[in-house]
């Protein structure tokens, strides 16, 4: 019984940090979706170039810090120029031409990961080597707390820059309706590619830390690991929310370590689907959805 | 030139050419593409028809298609049913499990569909990988027969020639028959305004659970077929990727245009096999053409605006005006 207990709060602490990696990827995709709608397919594979990139430089001999930070900003400008390319000229031609690109994106920044490095798994290591707390039976990796302590701050620093900063402003008046928010003065199209760009280097540290989790860094940790969980995240905590979607990427993260743990390994993706697709037919609209005022 | 412009005629001579052609091309290679061309005409035809005509985007075709094919190969090799009933209950079961996705779907937004599409193909991919008792997990399911019909096997490249070509044809008329019935109104009605359809008395969330279980009876049957020709079911051919190579094969040719599948499908089909390279690089290549066609034209090759009707325009010297960049979708 004993054992039990502690198997099951290991599963949770893993549950809890592998879901605050996900929280932020997610956050970076549901602000872009919650401004334009779009399915960003490109996402994962966009941050997959900025962790890619840290790991050049890594192997470089670059000092870690440097390389992650040039990692989040390579996110960034790679996010704005996707974002001027391919979607603002399609942005107001309905829903299925949007993420077209967006998937022809995808298959472009994956396809180029895979020239450049191909699909191998490559070691990640910045050095930081955490030791292992031990409370009871069950061990927590210092880096597991580090994970969550740098999730949690990133999660309080954007919900800041939307209250608090004119752009932020700017950007949650888009999301509710561009035209007006157009008519306010707000620049829609910086905006907008402000809201791409901090997607991007959101995801990067997102896609940084997870690749230091698990000490190794492939070709899946974008589309597999990125788009499709930030995108079941945003589903499960309420699409257009900063809060749905921690909360629903937690939610995940605790879903995967459970059932992994519980029912079974080989399944795992398969039964988070089917979840998944029950969760859509019973609650759509997910559990924290944005509050976005009514047309009458 | 006026026969030109009856359709009819032009697809009687086109279907008549398509039986002549292996008077002229004899060589085995190129026919075992050309087969494979008429059945994944097919999938682009069913693609077509639910995002398409029916502004569905559905990126897990080739889960359909894979169900088809594993359940024809299971029927065919473990239960030995002839290929007849095997292949026409691939389809039935593919459109009766596409029913039960689209039902599943009925109440949820689009990009939910889309996003469930997807979450379909990996679980499909999961299950036929690991489910080794039924499927034979990474192995595969080799020495599926070849298709035969009373008797008559279609054993050679040439024979099957003709079940593929008539495969084609028999698809290609009812989806031309569905596109242009009050049913395929409907399609069109939802794509471009669903509100307004609902107003005008038609049942959105059943037609396109109807929409997508036909959409899937053809996806299935393409699979089963398929798979008989190749003799071997293996769970690699239906990932997600070989999905959007699939979906691209319906935007390139124009998405709403039914010669437009077979134009694109015929595209993508022969690139890889003339040239090695193209192989390599075709899913860098699909996502290029995707931002380009999506960005200048939307409608593809053959589409309402598209090239193909552009291009006729610049022939004739006739000055139009632009028209309304023809957007498929609102």
């Amino acid at each position: 019984m004993e054992s039990g207990t502690n198997m099951f709060f290991q599963h949770l602490i893993n549950g809890l940090s592998i879901g605050s990696i996900y929280a932020l990827i997610a956050m970076g995709y549901n602000m872009v979706y919650g401004i334009l709608e779009l399915l960003n397919f490109a996402h994962g594979d966009v941050y997959a170039v900025g962790c890619f990139a840290a790991l050049g430089l890594l192997t470089m001999g670059v000092h870690p810090a440097l390389a992650i930070l040039a990692g989040i900003i390579v996110g960034f400008v790679i996010n704005l120029f996707v974002e001027k390319l391919a979607y603002r000229p399609v942005r107001y031609s309905g829903r299925v031409t949007p993420t077209i690109t967006a998937v022809g994106i995808a298959y472009i920044m994956r396809n180029a990961i895979l020239k450049i490095w191909g699909p191998e798994t490559f070691a990640f290591d910045i050095g930081v080597r955490g030791s292992n707390l031990q409370f009871g039976g069950i061990i927590i990796g210092t880096l597991q707390i580090y994970i969550l302590l740098i999730a949690v701050t990133c999660m309080v620093g954007i919900t800041l820059y939307l209250k608090k900063t004119k752009t932020g402003q700017g950007i949650i008046a888009i999301s509710q309706s561009i035209p007006t928010a157009a008519l306010m003065g707000v620049p829609v199209n910086r905006t907008i590619s402000i809201v791409y760009g901090i997607g991007g280097a959101l995801g990067v540290i997102g896609g940084v830390l997870f690749c230091i989790y698990y000490d190794s860094i492939f070709i899946g940790i974008g589309f597999a690991l990125g788009t499709i969980k930030a995108w079941m995240a945003s589903i499960i905590g309420g699409v257009g929310s900063l809060k749905g979607a921690v909360m629903g990427a937690i939610m995940l993260g605790l879903m995967e370590s459970m059932v992994s743990g519980y029912v079974s390994t080989l399944y795992k993706d398969a039964i988070v689907w089917l979840l998944l697709i029950a969760f859509v037919l019973i609650k759509p609209q997910g559990l924290f959805p944005a509050q976005v005022a009514e047309k009458i | 030139m006026n026969f030109l412009k009856d359709r009819k005629t032009l697809a009687i001579a086109a279907v008549l050419a398509a039986c002549a052609l292996p008077l002229v091309i004899t060589d085995e290679y190129a026919l075992r593409v050309l087969n494979v061309f008429f059945i994944y005409s097919v999938v682009a035809l069913s693609i077509n028809l639910i995002v398409g005509f029916c502004g569905q985007l559905d990126m897990g075709r080739a889960a359909f298609m894979g169900l088809g094919a594993y359940w024809s190969a299971i029927l065919a090799v473990r239960l030995h049913f002839p290929f007849f009933v095997a292949f026409l209950t691939a389809g039935i079961f593919a459109g009766l499990v596409g029913a039960i996705l689209g039902f599943l779907c009925r109440k949820s937004s689009f990009d939910y569909l889309t996003l469930i599409t997807i979450g379909f193909n990996v679980v499909c991919q999961v299950v036929f990988l690991n489910w080794i008792p039924v499927t034979n997990g990474a192995m595969g399911i080799p020495k599926v027969p070849t298709p035969s019909l009373f008797g008559f096997a279609f054993d050679t490249n040439l024979r099957f020639y003709y079940l593929a070509l008539g495969f084609l044809v028999v698809c290609y008329v009812l989806i031309e028959r569905i596109t242009k019935s009050k049913l395929g109104r409907a399609f069109e009605a939802i794509r471009d305004d669903s509100i307004a359809a609902s107003y005008s008395g038609i049942n959105i969330q059943n037609f396109k659970v109807l929409n997508f279980a036909i959409g899937s009876v053809f996806t299935g049957l393409a699979g089963a077929l398929l798979v008989h020709y190749t003799q071997y079911a293996s769970p690699f051919n239906y990932t997600l990727d070989e999905s959007v190579y699939q979906l691209q094969m319906a935007i390139l040719g124009g998405l709403g245009s039914l010669p437009g599948s077979l134009l694109g499908t015929l595209i993508l089909v022969v690139a890889p096999e003339v040239s090695r390279s193209f192989y390599e690089y075709r899913l860098v290549f699909v996502g290029f053409m995707m931002v380009i066609m999506m960005i200048y034209w939307p409608n593809g090759l053959l589409g309402k605006a598209g090239v193909g009707e552009r291009l006729i325009g610049i022939m004739r010297f006739r000055k139009k005006e632009p028209e309304e960049a023809g957007r498929w979708t609102k």
